[in-house]
Formats: C-alpha cells, sequence, structure tokens
C-alpha cells in the first residue's frame, strides 16, 4: 500500500526525531530527500562504532542506516547562497518539510516557513522541536532525556521510594514517540491542504509529546493535590494486585502481571499456596528457567513475559513482526510499527550515501545541466565528504 | 468513525485503541465509541478522581473519551450484530476494532477504512495473556530501564499502550489517504509487542554495531539523576556540552585527566558524579535550569504531573487546557501535542450526556 505515492517530502531530519518521522512517509511511499551538507551531516552517521580512520566511516553507521532506508540523500550547504537557492527550490515544488533543528536555524539558513510558504502556499511544514515554537523555553536546549525529565514520564518512573529514573541514551523515548505522532498528523495536514489548498505550518513539541503520554495523571493531578506527594512504586501498578520481574535459575527476567484476586487464585495453584505469594514467586522462579517458567504461568491463564534484551530481540524474527526488516545482504534495517493487509515493508534502497543522489536530484527535479552542476561542485556546494 | 470494545480484549489493548480514536475526535471527528455491554471496564481504571461520583470516576476513561459518544451493545450476538449493522449502514468512514472481535469478517467487503489492535504480532501464537508490563519486556524496554543489579524497570503511565495508540493513528491517517485516491485501503493492524519494539529499535541497532546489546546502566550510565535543593534534575550532556557543564559546576576536580575524555567519563562515571552532586545540591530546580541553559547544557529538572499544570512554558503554549464537564469543576488536562497553523485541539465539550447510553436499532 502506497497512499502516499507521488508525494515529496524535503527531509531536514537529524537523528531519530526528525529522520525517523520522515523514514515512516517514505515507507508509504513517499518520495523523501533527506538533505544534509558536508559541514552538517545527521548526526547519526559520526554514531556508533564507525572506524574514523577508515575512509568513508560516516557512510557506516548502523544507527543512520536502520533510520534512513527508502530516501534519496543529497548534500547541499545551504550556508552558501547557491545552496539556499537550491534548496528554496526544492522546497517550492515539494508537498512536505520535515525538520528538527534548533528554533532559528531554518529561519537564518533563509529556509523558514513563512518564506517558503510564500512561494508554495499548499506545503505542510513539519517543525518537530524541543519545547515548541513559542514560549519562553523556545529555544532551549534539549535531548530527548532531557524532555523525559521536564515532560512527567521520569517522575512516574523509578524503584519504590527511590529517585526518579529516565531511560538513558540508549532509547531516549521521547525521541522515538514523536514520530509515531508526528507522521500522522502530517499526513492529516497533507489531506487537507490537497482538500483546501492551503498548507500547514505544523509546531510538534517533543515535551508536549511526552506529557501527553501521560495525560491521565495531569488530569487527576489537575483536581487532587495530594498526588504530587505520591512516591515511585517500582514496576507496582494501581488497580493491579501484583506487578513486577522475577529472576529464574538462568540468571534471567521474567515479567508477570496479577490483575486481579482472580490472577492471584490462578498463581498460587502454580507455585504453591502462601500468605506471602510474592516470597513465594521468588522461590519457585530461582528453580526454573526463565522458558519454563514464563511458560508454566502462561498456560496457567496469567500475562507473563520473557524480559528480552537487544540480542535475543535481533534473534526474536517472529517476535520482531513487521518491526525489522532483513536486506538482501543480511543487513537489519527498521521496518514498520504496523502492517497493511499484513504485507511486509518494502525496502527499495539502503541509506544513501552522503550526497548519492545530488547530481541525480539537481538534474531530474532541479532541471540543472552538466555545466551548473560542475560549477556548484567546484564551490564546494555539493561536496560529499566531511569537513572535519 | 467506530470505536468497537471487545469484551474479550485485554486492558492494555483497549488502552491503545482508546488513544488513537482519541486523537482522531480531538481533530473534530465524530467518534462512537461502541461499549461491550456491561461497560467499558477502564471507566473504573486508576487514577480516580476524587469525589466523583457515577459512571466515571477514573481520570484514565476521561482523558481517553472525552468528546466521543458512548453506545452500549447489546448483550445477545445477533442483536449485537443488527446494531451494528444499522451503524454500519451509515457514514462511517473508519473502524477501530480489537483482535479477535467476530465483527471483523463482516468488514472485509467493506470500504470503511479499517484498523486492528491488537498485543501480539500476528507471526507468534496469540492466545497467551499480555499487559502492558510484559509487552515492554517482550518488546525490550523494559530491559533498558533501571540498573543492571536490579530488577528491570517499567516506565511511568501506559507505554507500551500509548506508542500502539499513536501507531495506530497514524495507520489510520495513511488509510484514509488510500482511500482519497480511490484505491482499495487493506485492514491495518497494530500490535503492542510491535510497537514496543520500533520503539527500542537501538537496542537492536547497537547489537550490530558493537556485538553486545546495550542495557540498563543504572548509576553506570552517563546521564543520572541527582537531588537538588526542591527536587531531582537528569543530568545530561554529550562530548559537546561536557566542557560547559564543567564550567558551570565549577569544581577542579572536573578538570582531572579522567574525565578529559568520553571513554575516560564513562570508565569513571561514579566518580564523576561524587564531583557533581554537591553542586546541585544547594540549587533549586528553576536555579539549576537557569544556569545551565545559559551555558547551553540540556539539564532536565524532573517535573511531575503537577508541575506541568502550571509550567511556563505550557502556559505560553496554552497546552494545558479546560475539560467542560459539568459533573467535575477545575479538570485540566493536555491539549494533543500540535499547533496547527497556531491553532490546538482538544476535547470538544459532550454532545450528549457522558453516560453511556444502550444501543439497538
Amino acid at each position: 500500500m502506497k497512499p502516499l505515492a507521488n508525494v515529496r517530502v524535503v527531509d531536514f531530519g537529524q537523528l531519530t526525531a526528525g529522520a525517523n518521522t520522515s523514514a515512516m512517509l517514505a515507507d508509504l511511499g513517499a518520495e523523501v530527500i533527506k538533505v544534509e551538507s558536508a559541514s552538517f551531516m545527521d548526526l547519526f552517521r559520526s554514531m556508533g562504532s564507525n572506524q574514523r580512520d577508515a575512509h568513508g566511516w560516516w557512510n557506516r553507521s548502523p544507527q543512520f542506516r536502520f533510520t534512513n532506508r527508502n530516501k534519496v540523500g543529497v548534500a547541499l550547504d545551504a550556508k552558501k547562497p547557491e545552496g539556499r537557492r537550491l534548496l528554496q527550490d526544492l522546497m517550492a515544488g515539494a508537498d512536505i518539510v520535515v525538520e528538527n533543528f534548533r528554533r532559528g536555524v531554518m529561519e537564518r539558513l533563509g529556509l523558514g516557513y513563512a518564506t517558503i510558504a510564500s512561494r508554495n502556499p499548499r506545503i505542510v511544514f513539519a517543525s518537530i522541536s524541543s519545547q515548541g515554537e513559542t514560549g519562553p523555553y523556545r529555544l532551549h536546549t534539549s535531548f530527548g532525556s532531557t524532555l523525559e525529565a521536564m515532560g512527567g514520564i521520569a517522575a512516574l518512573t523509578g524503584y519504590d521510594n527511590d529517585k526518579p529514573v529516565v531511560s538513558g541514551p540508549h532509547v531516549n523515548y521521547p525521541d522515538q514517540v514523536v514520530s509515531l505522532f508526528a507522521a500522522g498528523i502530517i499526513i492529516a495536514a497533507l489531506r487537507e491542504a490537497r482538500r483546501t489548498g492551503k498548507g500547514a505550518h505544523l509546531d510538534i513539541s517533543q515535551r508536549e509529546v511526552t506529557s501527553f503520554l501521560i495525560g491521565e495523571e495531569i488530569l487527576a493531578s489537575s483536581v487532587d493535590h495530594k498526588r504530587s506527594r505520591l512516591a515511585r512504586r517500582g514496576n507496582a501498578e494501581d488497580g493491579v494486585m501484583l506487578q513486577d520481574c522475577f529472576r529464574t535459575m538462568d540468571q534471567k527476567w521474567i515479567a508477570l502481571t496479577l490483575e486481579d484476586q482472580a490472577d492471584v487464585e490462578r498463581c498460587l495453584a502454580i507455585v504453591g499456596h502462601s500468605k506471602n505469594i510474592r516470597g513465594r514467586l521468588v522461590e519457585w522462579c530461582m528453580k526454573r528457567s526463565a522458558v519454563e517458567a514464563c511458560d508454566t504461568l502462561a498456560a496457567g491463564g496469567l500475562a507473563a513475559g520473557l524480559v528480552h534484551n537487544g540480542t535475543a530481540l535481533s534473534r526474536e524474527h517472529k517476535l520482531a513482526g513487521h518491526t525489522l526488516v532483513r536486506r538482501p545482504n543480511g543487513e537489519i534495517v527498521k521496518g514498520q510499527p504496523y502492517s497493511f493487509g499484513g504485507q511486509e515493508l518494502k525496502v527499495n534502497c539502503d541509506a544513501p550515501a552522503l550526497g548519492e543522489h545530488t547530481e541525480l536530484v539537481l538534474r531530474n527535479i532541479l532541471g540543472l545541466d552538466e555545466t551548473a552542476i560542475q560549477h556548484l561542485a567546484a564551490l564546494g556546494v555539493t561536496r560529499a565528504e566531511p569537513v572535519t | 468513525m467506530l470505536e468497537i470494545g471487545n469484551a474479550r480484549a485485554p486492558t492494555c489493548v483497549r488502552l491503545a485503541t482508546s488513544l488513537a480514536t482519541k486523537i482522531v475526535s480531538d481533530l473534530g471527528a465524530r467518534v462512537i465509541k461502541l461499549e461491550p455491554f456491561g461497560g467499558d471496564p477502564v471507566r473504573h481504571k486508576p487514577p480516580l478522581l476524587p469525589d466523583a461520583s457515577g459512571d466515571e470516576p477514573s481520570a484514565l476513561f476521561r482523558f481517553l473519551n472525552a468528546g466521543k459518544t458512548s453506545l452500549i451493545l447489546p448483550n445477545e450476538s445477533t442483536a449485537m450484530r443488527r446494531s451494528l449493522e444499522a451503524l454500519l449502514s451509515g457514514r462511517v468512514d473508519g473502524v477501530f476494532l480489537e483482535e479477535g472481535d467476530p465483527i471483523r469478517a463482516s468488514l472485509d467487503e467493506s470500504s470503511v477504512a479499517v484498523v486492528e489492535v491488537a498485543g501480539w504480532p500476528t507471526t507468534m501464537p496469540t492466545g497467551r495473556r499480555l499487559s502492558g508490563f510484559t509487552a515492554l519486556a517482550l518488546g525490550g524496554l523494559l530491559d533498558m530501564v533501571g540498573s543492571p543489579q536490579r530488577e528491570p524497570l517499567r516506565l511511568g503511565g501506559h507505554q507500551a499502550s500509548y506508542s500502539a495508540g499513536l501507531s495506530a493513528f497514524t495507520a489510520f491517517m495513511a488509510l484514509l489517504t488510500q482511500r482519497d485516491a480511490g484505491h482499495a485501503a487493506p485492514p491495518a493492524r497494530i500490535s503492542l509487542i510491535e510497537s514496543v519494539m520500533w520503539v527500542n529499535w537501538k537496542a537492536i541497532a547497537g547489537v550490530d554495531d558493537t556485538g553486545g546489546a546495550p542495557t540498563r546502566e543504572g548509576d553506570g550510565s552517563e546521564f543520572q539523576v541527582v537531588r537538588c535543593l526542591d527536587g531531582w534534575i537528569a543530568v545530561v550532556f554529550t562530548v559537546t556540552e561536557f566542557n560547559n557543564l564543567r564550567d558551570l559546576v565549577g569544581s577542579r576536580c572536573l578538570h582531572d585527566e579522567r574525565f578529559a575524555t568520553r571513554a575516560g567519563r564513562v570508565a569513571h562515571i561514579r566518580e564523576l558524579y561524587e564531583y557533581l552532586s554537591p553542586w546541585f545540591a544547594v540549587r533549586t530546580r528553576a536555579e539549576v535550569y537557569a544556569e545551565a541553559q545559559a551555558r547551553g547544557v540540556p539539564l532536565g529538572p524532573v517535573c511531575g504531573p503537577s508541575d506541568l499544570l502550571d509550567d511556563q512554558q505550557n502556559a505560553a503554549r496554552d497546552f494545558i487546557v479546560p475539560l467542560n464537564d459539568p459533573s467535575l469543576e477545575g479538570l485540566r488536562l493536555p491539549r494533543l501535542p500540535v499547533l496547527w497553523n497556531g491553532r490546538g485541539f482538544a476535547p470538544p465539550a459532550p454532545r450528549e450526556p457522558s453516560s453511556p447510553t444502550s444501543f439497538a436499532p
């Protein structure tokens, strides 16, 4: 299913929040042109354990590969007037722009919403930022973990009566979930633009997305001031009889939820009756492997699951469903969080090398001839190796 | 729009379906929520509101369902099917339903956009029970949070359900666009486990990158939460900001060669935090945040839900809005996390009484 066929996206997305949003649009059939430059690459190119002493290291990051498949890539230096003009032309013919720079960067480059909309009033211009386009914090510096703290999730995460916890640099939860929402709202705006001829500036704050995902807690706190003093409770959950992880004989963990008294009875029937069900579970699990413990509890009608890590996930093809795609060369890239009619995501091309499709885009989309293309190269506008 | 609740669906799936249709409802669609006979069990799930009487003591239910029209389906299967057929004979653009609902088969020939929300991927046996917590475990996100010496830790709230709910919303928008073009739109399917895995992709990319799986690091992590005078601060920095953080804290010990490189800092992270922590202990969250931002260091004061209600950034953006509900005054909730040409979206005032109505054609 390609609902976004004939839709062109100019993708200034960096790292996860922006680049991942554009990847989701690419997976739905959009033509996504990823814009970088020799002096400003997607930061994912520099992450991971790239061998900096080997030529072409910037094209070998797994994090970049996961997030930028199904895109074409151009290297155009927006700080040079010739590069800026070309990008303005590219955006003038596009349907969607996605960017997640610091506020003000696009405007300083002459690529802000007002400039582009004056030439292309149908443009859907998605600005994904830490704290939004407006307000006193609009220019503040943040990463995903900053927003996990400021957005409210960290306050609700932590061991019993202990300090708040953030998901950390290997998750950066707010960076992940923003794409799931942003892609949908961009498509909604695109439908509206097609219907009315009027585009949209979408101001998407990652902090707001994070807070939205604890909306019921904000709502409850608005009329119940005692909630501000509630302690963190580990894996326990209000309204659930018992919920936690238990270590097993093979030094793994399983997760178990006993939702109500009926679940408690089911559990006791399996592990043996005791007034201290938690203690009984600890003993029972330590005498079994994780798989045996989980299978037994699940067969008894309980919600029990293995705590998987990345290694287990990369082997669990069935569990991954549609979320991973294995390329012909054996590499894994990210898939989709949904499927349509049970179809696998088709990955048409791997993540682009820096500037891999610059000439193609200049020639076929912007109509430049060979002389103009060579002139841009001579000026350094289309340089495709990092400036270090 | 129809949201069809399946009496056999686990709560974690119901929360995902309800979040997806909430977004669509807040954007202006009319959502008819069909509750199973006996009502949606989420009506009684915490957090509960103080002194709230009647059918809706649950803040969770109100957050997810304010602005929708609720109807209760008959208990008897023939009557239930007739009721659904009657609803589907009118204008319906989309149907959200939950795995295992027998109505799914009768929608295969219809032109409406169908979104099915489930717990497990189709590639896995689905007979087993699932909770939001076990979905986090199976999808690997539980392993990433907390301390390596202690049990894996869940993120606060209903994050497995809500990430699936966001996915379902986006899938629905894709289906509508497919229909706009005059093409057949096959049913979309979203599972909680897949949504969690998708969110947790860095765990798999990490294995690809280094051969070892990243996991929870506790007090071995570069990003830690430290105490300050009136709460907590998430200390967040990369190689780019470390020198500014060092200058902010001003301890000469931080100039030690152990901390001169990222590898050195990671190897001596506990000592690093011993030198950092005292600076925070004598400052408030507001003081830390202001001083850190002045130097471009992305430290995060930990805000609880109550703090968010009065936060000046949220106020400037009208992010927290009143909930029009005559049954309890003072309710406020976050609007959708987008400003569309400057406009925000929140639940509309109820069209009908909010308590569910029995429906029979």
